[in-house]
């Protein structure tokens, strides 16, 4: 073997006498060689001493035409106009590795005529371009990302992504008021209490009171804003809520301390009025930092689908847009991509995978006269058929919209802080008033029943009520992520708890999902290196499970090299004929075979002579039986749902043992099948992984989805399991219903701390320094008693 | 006079405060802290070069604007 050396644009490894030489430089390819020069020219060179030593992937060649980024339709559908009449346009980058990957992304493209902005986001390769459209066209703009060795795609950014990131941006902005405000509030309050104690004229605490009241006016009107919102909305549906408890207990007070001061007598409470909108702002800002928005699900499956297909017109092939295909038009899916229509096969034949409709990896050998069903693709050949549906009706757009509307209509079981601080503001708002109404007939100066009045809403502290629950998720959220669990929204750990029923998909939840060597026989002639090159390029997935099951081989590099749809490879290797593939190819060319399995056979066969046979299967995963007994102990029932035959589904069922399980499933009725549970007043989680999973997911209280699964399956989950195992699974229920206890006992130790502390306000007993502190500890007893978990976890 | 040393004492310190305040504001805004990563590597990496190249991209943006006419 050779030595290996990097490529001077990529830094891909490679034998040396393999690469491109040029005096001292060494490529893999054309395309490395031609962004090298490019940009050694336009100056740009020192993206490689940024750059270090990160592997790039060697640029892409044969993209499609770039033209279409100017079709009047595309423009319609991602480009807007900013306010000075320049076009703007959100793109994914692809092939961003490192920073400076994002720096000579714009720097090319801010040495364009014509382009006014380009921001490329790190974290998660979105750009933003801003560009005079009369200067520079977009396709040119496609093409230099191009030309530099990445690729981009449009999509559209108007919808739930950008509304998100607003929400969060107006947060921060109204938290670093807050903050800063009460910060400084705090050490004039240090002041104030001092004085309180040591003695302080009235000159002095006039002037600390007008500083409180200048910092605490942002904090109530700018920062507090949103109560004041949730308040109105509230009461115009007729719900007493949190946020009216908050925003009339901090106006009141700050109404009051500004009477105290104007009166120059007493004790004015501005820092209580910051601290509260402080302390439940930042907790209102847990909750949504971890709230996911379903608008983004659906910009996902938008970007899955193409706006343009092949289709075939007088022995012509031309682009031609979704909408504008008719019943009967001849469409061209090429190898690799994705039939968008149903239709009937009328030339070609090859091999499709149905894994978004079943789940099952294996593909289907299809031939003229078959019926292909969108969202299926094509794995390895070029396939004409006939449509027999325009989009609007197809089996793909059907389950777009069905998954729509399940996302839109989805419950939400009501969360229990949230119904019991109805009742609680409620209470407190009457309780002060009628505190208010008998010192007031009691005889006693209005101030005095004043004070003492708006004193029950201050000590009622909605800080420990409002921090409950979101600490104590936050808590359990920070858990799950350690463990490889990822909650995507903290309601979810409270629902979670209440389940009782869990509904699991076979194929790649319970079971691998694609096929492993379970069984080799290796006969006299064994070449494990040929047999490794074989396979190596071939996408079948049992080709792929051969070449996992052989690793560390060197590539040898045959003579010939062909793929038969259905049957195998064939290739040429010194003079040697080397076959690889199931029963069919090997009887084809006359080789006996002897053994006989239910699991599924490659062959491996040198010049007629079989030298290897593996068994491939798909098995269980190791820790699917403990699952189901352990969720069984404790009370929830496991079903199995399978798109796979009932054979194998009794086998799995039985091997792992659930008696309910229903096989032959389509996604429509895995949905189905769920709402019928529903419909017994069940509490589901649903564990799945791929495409056909998800309107199931969707309509289920709680789905959890492996990592490893399909993009849209992962965007419509609740929680995704980053590591693919079960156990996995068995703490995301166990942190779920640690995080549920946790949240019951902070709302206990709150609602504890109130029954003592209100009625000594309401007799008036609350002087501001018991105030002061009381607010604190009460905080601090729920935020302790959160970080407790840890604890409480080791012992379970 | 003690008074009025305490008074100008806050204000000014609270003055200094808010001046911070509000150009943290100004960067949130402007979006110099969306992406974390960017915003580090800025420190790490930004030179005269870069500097230039964003001035320049300002005069580009303005000299646009002023014959810019959207139909």
């Amino acid at each position: 073997m050779s030595t290996k050396i990097a490529c001077n644009h990529c830094h891909l490894e490679f034998d040396n006498d393999m690469m491109i030489k040029e005096d001292n430089l060494r490529f893999c390819c054309n395309g490395c060689q031609g962004v090298y020069h490019l940009l050694n020219n336009e100056g740009l060179d020192s993206f490689y001493e940024k750059a270090g030593s990160t592997k790039l992937a060697p640029p892409m060649v044969n993209l499609d035409n770039s033209s279409s980024f100017d079709a009047p339709s595309f423009y319609e559908q991602y480009v807007t106009k900013d306010k000075d009449g320049f076009s703007k346009v959100s793109l994914v980058i692809e092939g961003i590795h490192c920073s400076a990957c994002v720096w000579l992304n714009e720097k090319a493209l801010h040495k364009m005529e014509g382009v006014i902005e380009a921001d490329i986001n790190f974290t998660n390769n979105k750009a933003t371009i801003v560009w005079a459209d009369d200067i520079v066209k977009l396709s040119n703009i496609i093409e230099m990302i191009r030309s530099i060795g990445y690729n981009a795609f449009a999509y559209d950014s108007a919808t739930g992504e950008s509304h998100a990131n607003k929400e969060r941006k107006s947060y921060y902005l109204k938290m670093a008021v807050a903050i800063f405000a009460s910060m400084n509030i705090m050490w004039i309050a240090v002041a104030q209490y001092a004085g309180y104690f040591t003695g302080i004229t009235q000159n002095v605490k006039t002037i600390l009171n007008i500083a409180e009241w200048v910092l605490s006016t942002p904090v109530l009107f700018y920062s507090g804003w949103v109560f004041f919102r949730g308040a109105y909305f509230g009461l115009k549906t007729k719900v007493v809520n949190m946020d009216l408890l908050v925003a009339t207990g901090a106006l009141l007070t700050y109404i009051y301390s500004i009477y105290i001061t104007l009166m120059q007598d007493g004790e004015a409470y501005f820092d209580s009025v910051s601290m509260i909108i402080t302390f439940v702002l930042i907790g209102k800002f847990l909750e949504v930092l971890s709230k996911k928005n379903a608008a983004d699900t659906l910009d996902i499956i938008g970007k899955d689908i193409p706006n343009e297909v092949k289709v075939l017109t007088d022995n012509s092939i031309v682009l031609c847009k979704l909408d504008d295909v008719n019943i009967g038009d001849t469409i061209v899916v090429g190898s690799g991509e994705r039939v968008l229509f149903d239709g009937e096969i009328i030339k070609g034949s090859g091999n499709f995978d149905e894994s978004s409709l079943t789940g099952e990896s294996k593909p289907v050998y299809k031939i003229v006269g078959d019926p292909v069903v969108s969202g299926t693709s094509s794995l390895d050949a070029d396939i004409y058929f006939k449509s027999t549906k325009d989009f609007q009706h197809s089996t793909l757009s059907n389950l777009v919209t069905l998954l729509e509307s399940a996302i839109n209509k989805k419950p939400r079981i009501q969360q229990i802080a949230n119904k019991l601080s109805e009742y609680f503001s409620s209470i407190i708002l009457a309780l002060s008033f009628i505190t208010f109404l008998v010192w007031w007939i009691w005889p006693h100066s209005f101030e005095i029943s004043f004070m003492v009045g708006i004193s029950v809403i201050v000590i009622a502290c909605p800080c420990a009520l409002a921090l409950a629950t979101p600490v104590a998720t936050l808590v359990g959220l920070s858990l799950g992520v350690k463990k490889g669990i990822l909650f995507k929204e903290a309601a979810q750990l409270e629902t979670m708890a209440k389940v009782d029923t869990i509904v699991l998909d076979k194929t790649g939840t319970l079971t691998i999902g694609k096929p492993e060597v379970v069984k080799e026989h290796l006969y006299e002639g064994y070449d494990k290196d040929i047999l490794y090159s074989l396979v190596k390029n071939s996408n079948h997935p049992i080709a792929k499970g051969v070449r996992d099951h052989l690793n560390g081989c060197s590539e040898m590099i045959f003579d010939e090299f062909t793929q038969l749809p259905a049957l195998g490879i064939v290739a040429k290797f010194e003079d040697k004929i080397i076959l690889g593939g199931n029963a069919q190819l090997i009887s084809e060319n006359n080789i006996d075979i002897e053994i006989t399995s239910e699991n599924s056979l490659f062959y491996f066969a040198i010049d007629s002579v079989i030298v290897a046979v593996y068994e491939l299967n798909d098995i269980i995963k190791e820790d699917a039986k403990k699952l189901v007994t352990t969720l069984e102990q404790q009370g929830i029932k496991s079903i199995m749902l399978t798109g796979d035959n009932g054979k194998v589904a009794k086998r799995v069922a039985q091997e792992i043992g659930i008696d309910r399980y229903y096989y032959s499933q389509t996604p429509q009725s895995k949905a189905d099948m769920i709402d019928t549970l529903k419909a017994e007043n069940k509490t589901i989680v649903m564990v799945g992984d791929g495409v056909n999973d998800v309107l199931a997911l969707a309509h289920a209280d709680i789905s959890i989805v492996m990592g490893s699964g399909s993009d849209i399956a992962v965007d419509v989950s609740d929680v995704v399991l980053l590591n693919d195992s079960l156990k996995s699974l068995m703490d995301a229920f166990k942190i779920s219903r640690t995080t549920f206890g946790l949240i019951k006992q902070n709302l206990g130790i709150s609602l504890l701390y109130n029954t003592i502390t209100i009625p000594l306000a309401m007799a008036g007993y609350v002087i501001p320094l018991v105030a002061a502190i009381s607010m604190s500890v009460s905080s601090l007893l729920v935020v302790g008693n959160s970080m407790r978990i840890r604890y409480k976890w080791n012992k379970n | 006079m003690d008074d009025w040393v305490i008074a100008m004492m806050l204000g000014a310190s609270i003055f200094l405060g808010a001046v911070a305040l509000f150009a943290f504001l100004w960067a949130i805004k402007n979006g110099q802290f969306d992406d974390q990563e960017k915003f580090l590597n800025g420190a790490k990496f930004d030179n005269e070069d870069d500097l230039n190249d964003a001035i320049n991209l300002e005069r580009k943006k303005e000299e646009l604007k002023k014959n810019y006419r959207p139909e």
